[in-house]
């Protein structure tokens, strides 16, 4: 009980600390700006470059993919931003759960994730004309609350690295695109090379994106469940992994001092 | 070819640029540096020139890629041209930074929207393609975004085909850099202001 207690005390914390910056009106602005200037830019980029006729599965592909917004930059914050504020140490110091507290790390952005991708499937919707008469919409919402655990997964692993390296927020950019290139997001898997299509099946999104589209389209889940379930694995392996870099990492910036870097 | 290396060049100029009076407050520096007798302006002046600088620093991985990965060359660069356009174009990303910072003092929520809109200046500047392709209302958006004139002077030096008003094109793209300077300086004057009027300078 004590655990679930500060499970719920850190995840109301990082809202509290991590969504300073947020008044209402800006976090609305935000989570409006984002999403449409995305979809349009890249269904935009995909139209001059391939035509009209695939503008759909960009903006879908887009719609979705904004999750990683919140479930890599923010989640990669919640241990960078500690470093920035000079609560690190703080936070190290204290006897709680470390998985606990890791875990809890993730929570606020993967609802921040869940809302963003509403807002980009309604963008969708009203501007490039998504028929959702026929999709399955129970199983495209499971699809969108499994993206989003899964890409905090993700983000897990690399935020560990904050509490060594100064600037992991730099990371974030960087794993943001290549989720967009790797993932399915503005073309299909099969056109990049075989060596990097492995690696699009080793992340987070590939599988759940696919499974989403065919939602959309008006697939069962016994028809996607394979896929599913492959993203579910994905994303636990990688929040497994991120915990044990957490645990390995934190000894390491403890012996070292780099705790206080900034 | 270019368009990876300006959108580069873009992010580290408009968006460090314009954290420069926002990283002061982070660091709690914010008020020793309102307490100099250098004006505000001029010590912004510096920090947004360096960051123009290091935006400069993307052109040579995207150079590289481009020529030794894709074997892509700009068989039709007038260099003149281009250099000028260039010029122009680093003005013009100097004024976003220098116009961006004290909005970014003033109200807490202009960086995260500002950050979110990273994409649509992608798509209004022309920076990857033609802003010509977007709607009608959009191009004029565009139009009054001085990165989107010197962006497409840059593009027209490095081809002989199409439209070549260069001057049109650097009068349009300078005439907007100052308008933004203008509005700067009010801006600077009103972070002043309020700072001192308020004592919230360094609430973050």
């Amino acid at each position: 009980m004590a655990e679930v207690a500060v499970f719920a005390r850190s995840t109301y914390l990082q809202y509290v600390a991590l969504f300073q910056w947020a008044t209402v009106r800006g976090y609305v602005a935000y989570k409006v700006v984002l999403p449409v200037t995305q979809i349009l830019f890249f269904v935009e980029l995909g139209v001059y470059a391939s035509g009209r006729q695939n503008a759909l599965y960009f903006a879908l592909g887009n719609a979705l993919q904004i999750t990683a917004n919140a479930g890599i930059f923010g989640v990669i914050a919640t241990v960078a931003n500690e470093r920035q504020f000079g609560t690190l140490p703080i936070l190290l110091a204290s006897p709680a759960n470390r998985l606990v507290t890791f875990l809890s790390r993730s929570i606020v952005n993967i609802i921040d994730g869940i809302v963003s991708v509403i807002v980009g499937l309604s963008l969708t919707v009203v501007v490039f004309g998504l028929d959702l008469h026929r999709a399955n919409l129970l199983l495209l919402g499971l699809c969108v609350v499994l993206i989003s655990a899964t890409t905090a997964g993700l983000g897990l692993l690399f935020g560990s690295i904050g509490l060594i390296m100064r600037d992991a927020i730099t990371i974030a950019n960087v794993v943001y695109y290549l989720l967009l290139i790797t993932c399915g997001i503005n073309f299909p898997v099969s056109r990049l090379p075989a060596a990097i299509q492995v690696i699009s099946y080793g992340l987070p999104l590939t599988r759940g994106v696919e499974a989403a589209r065919q939602a959309a389209n008006g697939a069962s889940i016994a028809q996607v469940g394979g896929l599913l379930v492959g993203e579910l694995l994905v994303g636990v392996v990688y929040a497994l992994a991120g915990y044990g870099l957490f645990v390995a990492l934190e000894a390491y910036s403890r012996r070292g001092g780099l705790q206080e870097a900034y | 070819m270019l368009g990876g290396g300006l959108l580069g060049y873009w992010g580290v100029a408009y968006l460090d640029g314009g954290m420069s009076l926002q990283n002061e407050r982070w660091n709690g520096t914010l008020e020793q540096i309102f307490a100099t007798p250098t004006p505000l302006w001029v010590i912004l002046l510096g920090k947004v020139c360096g960051s123009v600088v290091w935006g400069l620093l993307s052109f040579v991985p995207t150079l590289a890629i481009a020529y030794f990965g894709f074997h892509q060359r700009l068989p039709h660069l007038d260099g003149p041209t281009f250099a000028v356009s260039f010029a122009i174009l680093s003005f013009s990303f100097l004024t976003v930074g220098i116009a961006l910072a004290p909005l970014f003092a003033l109200w807490r929520w202009a960086l995260p929207m500002i950050n979110g809109f990273e994409l649509g200046f992608y798509l209004l500047c022309g920076f990857i393609f033609p802003v010509t392709v977007l709607p009608g209302w959009a191009q004029g958006v565009a139009g009054t975004l001085a990165p989107t004139w010197a962006t497409r002077a840059v593009y027209a030096s490095t081809t002989s085909q199409g439209p070549h008003d260069f001057v049109a094109w650097w009068l349009a793209s300078l005439a907007l850099s100052l308008a933004y300077l203008a509005g700067a300086f009010f801006l600077y004057r009103l972070v002043d202001r309020r700072a001192r009027m308020s004592g919230e300078l360094a609430l973050a």
